[in-house]
């Protein structure tokens, strides 16, 4: 910056010739500086002032424009969006195998309150437990007067409640959206499906967690957003299910029994078209588990063909017989010492009835001896007899995809004595749950592989190893029909569906060792249509006693027989089985439409 | 350099002062006082009680103060600016001892008969003190460095002790009045520059501090933020205010639901619905029209502050009105900015309408800086 000199000479001489004041001129030049330092300093203020002007301006404008927009705009109450929410909503349905509902999701919702928004607490309060005569009315109006700011009053209300609650008017009673599980077939394969309940809970949402059963066993599927909501298919048939419940439920009455459970299963794909377990419940309201100290099996919760472990008595034998007509042990025409009672140091093994000193391997099948089985699991030993229950899956809990089935664990002998093997082979000293010995006369059934049960559908045979030489699981096969044609099983006959089975009749353990004598797990485990099997049905009843003759009568034979064949006569249809009639021997008749 | 002492022969005296006085600014104050009691008196749903009464007895109160703050001449105020400042500065560390804890935050000092808001003092205070600074200090030195630090000083000393407290919408008030102040006094506009980049950088900390154990700012403050960038993620939590405050506002519509008629303000959907956002009622109930011509009175009370501003030949009458006018600014555009979502929520009363006392007390005191500005600004003598 040049700065003008305050007393230029120049001027200043020229003052002093023309005998000025000099310092009138540098008194001029000081207030003209002054007057320039003012004017650039009004100047930038001045600019300064601009800038804050249009700040200012830009500001309103913009605080206008945006009320402008808002007076615009529909006031709407705005949408909840779940999208960022910890809660995920919409649970996967569950399906059957022809996509009928089994499971799926409704929307309801709770009810809460927040009394420092409320206008009369009293009122509000008293107009509630008119709505809801289970509150009670003397906590609400401590809860409403008092500190609490929030509280849940009811977790899951219908329209009609939500309409009344609505009509009470009171600005502190709200109302949060909330999702439950819904089974529209109410008890219906109840034990399959478990339950839900509520997880973490929001004002706006809840989570739905499964509880028991497929619910909880593919709760992270169900709940994961990434599946798209597709549903999660089961193996169940929803009609042959319903059938087998109303069939195993007639007949669990008709015998007296306290509990029964039945396992209908595709012998190739190990797909459990149904299974059904007696007490059961509503999985819409599932009953409380019953407190510790106190038997759980009593509990409608408690499902027997999973969770349920039983010496399973003599349908065990055909596993001892088809190993040693595998092994070629024997042949089905192999004469066998029964002469009883078989002694085994203190223990005693005898029949129910004497059936003589030797039988074929065939007979002791069809009468079911206990001590020509006991003698040819003697052949086979421990070892061998360990190694292939274990592959049929006998020795650890069944794959069977619901929790429970973990909780299903076989009850091994502690010391797998030749003594235990005995008895295993005719099926005491270990204990199965029904699901167990199903899959192992699928194996039987199917020509030999081991196949694993599952919840799931599946498409095509699952055949797993090979545990029995298709030969050995044919013979098996012919014995099984011959106990329903001339054996043990009788009543297990249903015309054209020609039914192969083993009965089992186990008397019950006492808790505290020895067996009851009036107390017995009766089951039948089948095969049909036994010329080219494809399902297995097993059914056990705990405690049966049929009382319509002189004693009471409690074999399986008179038990779990008639309704196995009852229920065969009943789900072979729906499962699109057509009967055909073998030819009877010998006869001249053949059927027309073969 | 001052010009005051030169011409106080032509300043009027004694009780012609009040002929003198800015008479628009004093109308406008008068009438936006009015449209907020008219506001809580709908607010309270047609009564009196509880609010629209003491907020009348204190705006008379207030307007006491004014005029009594007007009356007397501005270079007293000057004089005493730097043991003002000292003063409100002694009363907000003293609420860090003796305050009461009201909403979450200890802003209180309850002195007897008025429960007063140190902060709120400090806000004028630190007008007057920083206007008095750059009155005393020569033109050619307002950019030296040391002398942009001292101010900054004052600045960020209260600032520090609000963010105590903690009151994230007055510090930041703090901070923006002054920096205008600085800014409207000369300050070389690089320091803004750098000050604005710097801020941006600090902007970019506190939010990388999320969550991390050096967090800068509370959960509250982070959810406000997160709520303001979108309401809608959380409309029954956080995001309650702003969604609601938006229902209002489009339910007014236009010309509004008309007076007393609001809904979503009367059956209590709204929070704080007589404090910081009552512009939600007066919106709702008088429209886009009445929030514009609310917006109109609060510009001509800013266009008369600085008339006043302009007017006045000395730097710190012309500071002290800007200042007033910018922190007046403030006040609203941030409240009406918060409750139409444009703004996180930090809790700034709108001027003279929001219920509460010291912001009225102090705000009517600083109009009446305005006023004794005014007053006293030389002018030729009548004959």
């Amino acid at each position: 910056m040049i700065r003008t000199p305050l007393r230029p000479l120049a001027r200043i001489i020229s003052a002093r010739d023309k005998g000025e004041n000099p310092k009138a001129i540098e008194r001029e030049n000081i207030r003209r500086r002054h007057k320039n330092m003012q004017d650039r300093a009004r100047a930038r203020a001045e600019g300064r002032l601009l800038v804050l002007g249009v700040f200012f301006f830009a500001a309103f404008v913009t605080v206008g424009a945006r009320m402008g927009m808002l007076a615009t705009s529909e006031p709407s109450e705005p949408a909840v969006s779940f999208v960022d929410t910890a809660i995920a909503m919409q649970r996967a349905d569950i399906v059957d195998r022809q996509g009928r509902i089994l499971a799926t999701n409704f929307e309801t919702h709770s009810l809460y309150a927040q009394p420092p928004q409320m206008i009369d607490p009293i009122a509000a309060a008293e107009g509630l437990v008119e709505i809801f005569p289970d509150l009670d009315k003397g906590r609400l109006i401590r809860d409403f007067t008092g500190k609490r700011k929030f509280l849940w009053i009811k977790r899951k209300i219908s329209p009609e409640q939500k309409q009344a609650v609505h009509d009470l008017g009171d600005p502190g009673l709200l109302f949060g959206p909330r999702e439950m599980r819904l089974y529209p077939n109410g008890s219906l394969a109840a034990h399959v499906l478990g339950g839900a309940s509520f997880g973490k809970e929001g004002v706006s949402a809840a989570e739905v967690i499964g509880v028991a059963g497929v619910e909880r066993q593919f709760d992270d599927y169900l709940r994961d957003p990434a599946n798209g909501n597709k549903p999660l298919q089961l193996s169940l048939d929803l009609t042959v299910q319903a059938a087998a419940e109303r069939v195993l439920y007639g007949g669990m009455k008709l015998m007296n029994a306290k509990g029964a459970t039945s396992i209908l299963m595709d012998v190739h794909t190990g797909e459990v078209i149904s299974v059904v377990s007696l007490p059961d419940f509503d999985p819409n309201d599932r009953p409380r588990p019953p407190t510790s100290g106190f038997d759980p099996s009593v509990s409608p919760l408690f499902n027997r063909a999973v969770q349920g472990v039983y010496e399973l008595g003599s349908t065990f034998k055909i596993f001892a017989i088809a190993q040693a007509l595998d092994l070629g042990l024997i042949t089905p025409h192999t004469v066998i010492d029964t002469r009883g009672p078989l002694r085994w140091g203190r223990f005693r093994i005898t029949d129910y009835r004497n059936y003589g000193n030797e039988m074929t391997v065939t007979n002791v099948i069809v009468k079911s001896s206990n001590i020509g089985t006991a003698r040819i699991a003697q052949q086979i030993g421990a070892e061998q007899q360990r190694a292939f229950l274990d592959s049929l899956g006998m020795l650890d809990a069944t794959p069977f995809e619901i929790v429970e089935a973990q909780g299903g664990k076989p009850l091994l002998p502690a010391n797998w004595s030749e003594l235990s093997t005995m008895t295993i082979s005719y099926g005491h000293g270990l204990s199965t749950s029904p699901m167990h010995l199903a899959a192992g006369y699928a194996a039987i059934a199917n020509g030999g592989h081991y196949v694993s049960p599952t919840v799931l559908k599946r498409s095509g045979p699952q055949h797993g190893p090979r545990v029995l030489s298709a030969q050995a699981a044919a013979q098996a096969r012919n014995m099984l029909r011959l106990v329903v044609s001339e054996g043990t099983a009788s009543f297990g006959e249903v015309p054209g569906y020609a039914v192969g089975g083993k009965t089992g009749t186990a008397d019950k353990p006492k808790p505290r060792g020895g067996y009851y004598d009036e107390k017995v797990i009766a089951t039948f485990a089948s095969i049909f249509p036994a010329h080219d099997p494809k399902y297995v049905l097993v059914v056990t009843l705990d405690e049966p006693s049929e009382n319509t003759g002189d004693k009471p009568r409690r074999t399986a034979g008179w038990t779990a027989v008639p309704v196995a064949a009852e229920m065969i006569r009943r789900v072979a249809p729906l499962l699109g089985l057509r009967p055909s009639f073998e030819p009877a021997k010998g006869a001249a008749i053949t059927l027309a439409s073969q | 350099m001052s010009y005051l002492e030169y011409n106080v022969k032509s300043v009027p005296t004694g009780l012609r002062k009040l002929l003198y006085l800015n008479w628009p600014l004093l109308v406008l104050t008068i009438t936006v006082a009015c449209v907020g009691f008219l506001m809580l008196y709908s607010v309270a749903g047609g009564s009196f009680t509880p609010w629209a009464k003491p907020q009348m007895e204190r705006f008379a109160l207030g307007l006491a103060v004014m005029l009594v703050v007007a009356l007397v001449p501005i270079w007293f105020w000057r004089n005493i600016a730097a043991l003002a400042y000292l003063l409100s500065l002694a009363l907000l560390v003293s609420v860090e001892f003796f305050g009461t804890v009201g909403m979450g935050a200890q802003r209180w000092l309850d002195l007897g008969f008025v429960r007063l808001q140190p902060s709120e003092l400090v806000k004028i205070t630190m007008v007057m003190l920083l206007a008095a600074y750059y009155d005393w200090l020569p033109a050619k030195r307002t950019s030296r460095p040391f002398w942009v630090m001292l101010p900054l000083l004052f600045i960020l000393l209260p600032t520090w002790l609000v963010l105590q407290q903690p009151d994230l919408g007055t510090s930041i008030l703090f901070i923006l009045g002054g920096g205008a102040l600085m800014f409207l006094a000369g300050v070389h506009w690089a320091y803004f520059a750098v000050v604005i980049a710097a801020g941006i950088g600090l902007v970019t900390t506190v939010f990388q501090s999320r969550g991390t154990d050096w967090q800068l700012l509370k959960n509250y403050q982070f959810r406000r933020i997160d709520t303001f960038l979108d309401p809608s993620t959380d409309p029954l939590g956080a995001g309650y205010h702003i969604t609601q405050s938006k229902i209002a506002l489009g339910s007014g519509g236009w010309a509004g639901r008309g007076f007393m008629q609001g809904t979503q303000s009367r059956l209590n959907f709204l929070p704080e619905k007589h404090t910081d956002f009552i512009f939600t009622t007066l919106a709702e109930e008088f429209g886009f029209v009445g929030g514009l011509s609310l917006l109109a009175l609060y510009t001509l009370i800013l266009v008369f502050c600085i008339s006043t501003a302009l007017a006045a030949r000395d730097r710190f009458s012309s500071l002290v009105s800007l200042g007033i006018a910018v922190t007046v600014f403030l006040f609203f555009g941030v409240n009406m900015s918060m409750v139409m979502g444009l703004a996180p929520v930090v809790g700034v009363p709108l001027p003279m309408i929001s219920y509460g006392g010291s912001a009225m007390l102090v705000l009517m005191a600083a109009l009446g800086l305005v006023q004794s500005a005014h007053i006293h600004r030389p002018r030729n003598r009548r004959r």
